[in-house]
Formats: structure tokens, C-alpha cells, sequence
């Protein structure tokens, strides 16, 4: 009898992990690259003024707050991100269900959208920066072409899923086509939106900050380069784990959001 | 030919485009009447056609040439007359038990008063009483097939058009929904249309079996199964042992060989 057969190897071929397992293995991550940091800026390997220790960059990061009024610009950086948001998602939805349910407005939209999505929005700053000016404009303006055309087509292609057979039952009913569009397309292919957005979301981040870096003297991105100016490293960095706790929170948000707008989806015991 | 019919299908050709100007005939001239109140089982190889010929009088196809009529009235396009289950699970997931099977007297405007009297009756009917509020994904495959049944029942239509309606459940599953069918259909007269390839499913539920060749499909043969003298049998245990039902199947087991030997 092989002794050796009864011991469990640690890497299992697509055997799930125990709760623990995981949670030790997450925080082992974030302890490695934490300690790595530590060290490597104690022991003087890395220059401390590019590379400001972890303890440091969190002092910082609480001054910023409770000092210096950051509060403000995070706020700002936030409406942004939401105001664009929400004008894209105004947009995107009712049109990305029309497009993904009549063949006929796809075909009318759909080469003008595709044409645009390759266009990298950033390149539109110069231009958006003089036909708005400097104000919140062109910032929104950015998020918008940014997010909205990726956002259509996820939605169209999700809605060309919900299955022929829930159509067509609908119209054996008795429905007419605004009904089934209404009443079985746009609630069957809802959960799918949720994610989309979500996903979304994540690029609307993205873009706020490029705006933000260009052209703005308030939020988060601009006391980043205002940082810049004055080598203040530790309060670059502050910045960026502020959007990355910002962006996390806002995921979690919406997984939320989806657990209680579609109860069904879980399997219930 | 002058019974009471529901539905009537008049010289029916269908053909499917396949482009480049070529194209490929599903079924051809294809006649026979489904009496009112009465079940009539499609019957044929892969390939006959049936689901074609189904979906033609659901209006969901449109035929190349002849006609469906209905109570009078020729089909063009889909109609709450006309309620179809299908093989794949169709239950509106967002939507309670209750909810989907109101879902047709709804958006038809019937008053949430009977609406509600309705549904409930139906539920019941199909045996989903404890189960009312459930939401589909917490059902079995059989349970949901029987939400799709009383959905489509509720909205009281002329003809219960079925594809397959059992053919993604599991046998024990399966025998039972055909004795709920049979019972379904003593106690609401509802005409039924159902197309399958199973030989025990199409015997035990026909009042009439239309057998369809293939390659087009054409009407090869109208069967009505003798052996019930006129009466459905509710007990699928019982039909199997009648007199004239082993002739029955092995007729039908001939027609089909036949059939695909055809293929080949």
C-alpha cells in the first residue's frame, strides 16, 4: 500500500477550495506585496522620495482627508463619474434593446455605433476641450463617448440571447410586439444589462481620470498632478488607491444590487 | 370529409430558402383536418416535417403555399387562439408560478377578478396548488413544462398546439405528464395538436396519429388507435395491456423503419 496515496496534493485539478483556504490565500497576497514594499523602501533598495513606504502613503492619505480637504474632490470626481453615467445608461439601454429586438433599428444604428466604438475617446479631448471650454462639459462629454457606444452593444448582443422560445410563446399568447418587448425581452435580458453596466462602470473610472489628469483643477486626477509639481509621491499614490477603493465599492454596489433586484436567479433550497 | 373541425390544413407546401436561388421543400400538399375537442398526434421520422407543419398553424411560419383555417378564418400570424408549448423550458423566470400563468389574460385585458379565479383553477389543474408562488428556477424540468401548460390553458384558447412537450424529461416524468394531459383534456375539451416521435407517447395520447414521411414531408397515413373504441384511456399502465395496442405499435414501429430505411 503506497503511503503517499492518501495524502491530498495541495494544487487539485478544478477541486474547489474551503473558505478558509481562500481567505488565507487572499490575504497571504496582499501580505507578500505589502512586506515587499515595507522592505524595499526600509532597507533603502528603492529611492524613498519615488517610492514612499505603504505606512507613509496611508498618513498621507488621512491628511489629505481630514487636513486638507480632499473630501471635496473625491465628491466631485464621483458626481462625475455618475452624471456621465447615467446620461450614457439613459441612452444605451432603451437603444440597445430596440437595436437587439428589431432587426430593423439595428441595421439603421448599428454600422454608426461599430464605426465610433473603434475611435479612442481620448483623442476627442482636444477637440471637446474647445467647443466646451473648461468647465464640467467636456469632462462629461468625455465619459459619454467614452462608455455609451461599448454600452449599446453589450446590450444589443445580450438582448439578441434571451431565447426565440420566449418570444414566441409571448406571441402565442396574444402579444403584440410592444408587448413582447416590454413585457418579456427587456425583463428577460435585465439581469444581463445589470452586469454590463457594471462592467462599464470600471471604464467610466478610466476615462474620468484621463479628464481629470488633461484638463481640470478639481478632483481626484487633479491633485494627483498637482502632486506631481511638488514630487509629492506619496500623495500620487494616495490618489490611486483612493479610485481603486472607489472602483471596488462601486462594484460591490452593483453585485449587491443585483442579489436584490433578481431574487429568482438564485436556486433557492 | 364534413366532421367539426378546429383547424383544417389546406394543400400545404412549405419551402425553405437556402439562398444562391436554391431551396429545399420541408412538406408537401399536405391535408387533413384536427376535429374539434379532440387530440391529434404529428407522428413521423426526423426530418418529416412536423414541427414545421406545428409552427404553421401556431403562425410563427408562414406557408409557401395553401392555408390553415381556424373557426373560419385563415392563420396569418400568431394568436392567443392558437397557444403553443414548446420543448424548451418557456417559463418567464422573473415572474412567480402564479404570475406566469396570469401572464396571457393579462396583457389580453381580462379582469384581475376572473384573472386571478382562472389561474388559480388552472394551477390546480396541472397540480402546482403548493407551488403558486414559487419562481420557475426553484422547479423541476416536469414542473415547469406544467407551468407552461396551464399558462397557455388559462388564456383559453381554441387549440393547445404542443412541440415535443415531454421530450426533456425523464421517462417516470414523462408517463406522467401524458396522463395529466389525457385528464387535461376530459375535463377542459380543449383541442390538442401535439407533435412527437415517441410511438407509446403518440399512441397512448391520440384520438387520431397523422404519420408523416419524410424528405418532404406528405401525410403518409391517418390512424385512428381502434383498440380504444372512441374512449381515452387515462392510465398509461392499463393502455399498454388493451387488446389491439401491440398491433397498433408494431404497425406504427413498420412505418417508421420504412421511413428511415428511405434515408439511407
Amino acid at each position: 500500500m503506497p503511503a503517499s496515496s492518501s495524502k491530498t496534493p495541495f494544487f487539485q485539478l478544478r477541486k474547489p477550495v474551503s473558505r478558509r483556504q481562500s481567505l488565507i490565500s487572499a490575504l497571504g497576497i496582499w501580505v507578500v506585496f505589502f512586506g515587499v514594499w515595507v522592505f524595499a523602501s526600509s532597507t533603502g533598495m528603492v529611492n524613498e522620495l519615488l517610492v514612499p513606504a505603504p505606512q507613509q502613503v496611508f498618513a498621507t492619505t488621512f491628511e489629505l482627508f481630514f487636513g486638507r480637504g480632499f473630501a471635496s474632490d473625491v465628491l466631485i470626481s464621483i458626481s462625475r463619474v455618475i452624471g456621465a453615467f447615467a446620461m450614457a445608461a439613459a441612452v444605451a439601454v432603451p437603444l440597445g434593446v430596440l437595436m437587439g429586438s428589431f432587426p430593423a433599428i439595428e441595421a439603421i444604428f448599428s454600422p454608426f455605433v461599430s464605426a465610433w466604438r473603434y475611435l479612442p475617446a481620448p483623442s476627442f479631448i482636444p477637440i471637446l476641450l474647445m467647443w466646451f471650454g473648461t468647465g464640467e462639459a467636456p469632462k462629461l462629454a468625455l465619459l459619454f463617448i467614452g462608455v455609451i457606444f461599448f454600452l449599446i452593444t453589450l446590450i444589443m448582443d445580450h438582448t439578441k440571447n434571451v431565447r426565440e422560445e420566449l418570444v414566441e410563446t409571448a406571441l402565442t399568447l396574444g402579444a403584440g410586439r410592444g408587448t413582447v418587448v416590454a413585457r418579456v425581452i427587456f425583463p428577460a435580458v435585465l439581469p444581463d444589462i445589470t452586469v454590463a453596466l457594471r462592467q462599464m462602470l470600471a471604464m467610466a473610472w478610466t476615462y474620468l481620470v484621463i479628464a481629470e489628469i488633461v484638463a481640470s483643477t478639481t478632483g481626484i486626477g487633479a491633485m494627483m498632478m498637482r502632486a506631481r509639481r511638488f514630487l509629492n509621491t506619496d500623495e500620487i499614490l494616495s490618489g490611486i488607491i483612493v479610485i481603486g477603493v472607489l472602483g471596488l465599492g462601486f462594484d460591490l454596489l452593483f453585485a449587491a444590487l443585483h442579489r436584490w433586484a433578481f431574487p429568482y436567479l438564485r436556486k433557492a433550497r | 370529409m364534413t366532421v367539426d373541425a378546429a383547424l383544417e390544413i389546406r394543400q400545404i407546401t412549405k419551402a425553405f430558402d437556402l439562398g444562391a436561388g436554391r431551396s429545399v421543400t420541408a412538406v408537401k400538399d399536405i391535408n387533413f383536418a384536427v376535429e374539434r375537442n379532440s387530440i391529434c398526434v404529428l407522428l413521423g421520422p426526423s426530418g418529416c416535417g412536423k414541427s414545421t407543419i406545428l409552427r404553421m398553424m401556431a403562425g410563427l411560419e408562414t406557408p409557401t403555399s395553401g392555408e390553415i383555417v381556424i373557426g373560419g378564418r385563415t392563420v396569418d400570424g400568431p394568436g392567443r387562439d392558437r397557444g403553443m408549448v414548446f420543448q424548451a423550458y418557456t417559463s418567464f423566470d422573473w415572474l412567480s408560478v402564479r404570475r406566469n400563468v396570469e401572464f396571457g389574460m393579462k396583457i389580453n385585458g381580462v379582469a384581475p377578478a376572473e384573472r386571478h379565479e382562472r389561474a388559480e383553477h388552472f394551477i390546480n389543474l396541472v397540480g402546482l396548488g403548493k407551488f403558486a408562488d414559487a419562481y420557475p428556477s426553484q422547479l423541476s424540468g416536469g414542473m415547469r413544462q406544467r407551468v407552461a401548460i396551464a399558462r397557455t390553458l388559462a388564456n383559453d384558447p381554441e387549440v393547445l398546439l404542443m412541440d415535443e412537450p415531454f421530450g426533456a424529461l425523464d421517462a417516470e416524468t414523462r408517463w406522467l405528464m401524458q396522463e395529466l394531459m389525457i385528464d387535461v383534456a376530459e375535463k377542459t375539451n380543449t383541442t390538442m395538436v401535439i407533435v412527437t416521435h415517441d410511438l407509446e407517447e403518440a399512441i397512448f395520447l391520440a384520438d387520431k396519429i397523422v404519420f408523416l414521411s419524410s424528405h418532404p414531408g406528405r401525410v403518409k397515413e391517418e390512424i385512428v388507435p381502434a383498440f380504444k373504441n372512441g374512449k381515452r384511456i387515462g392510465d398509461k399502465e392499463r393502455a399498454v395491456k388493451l387488446d389491439g395496442y401491440a398491433e397498433l405499435e408494431s404497425k406504427l414501429m413498420h412505418l417508421m423503419r420504412e421511413e428511415g430505411r428511405g434515408i439511407e
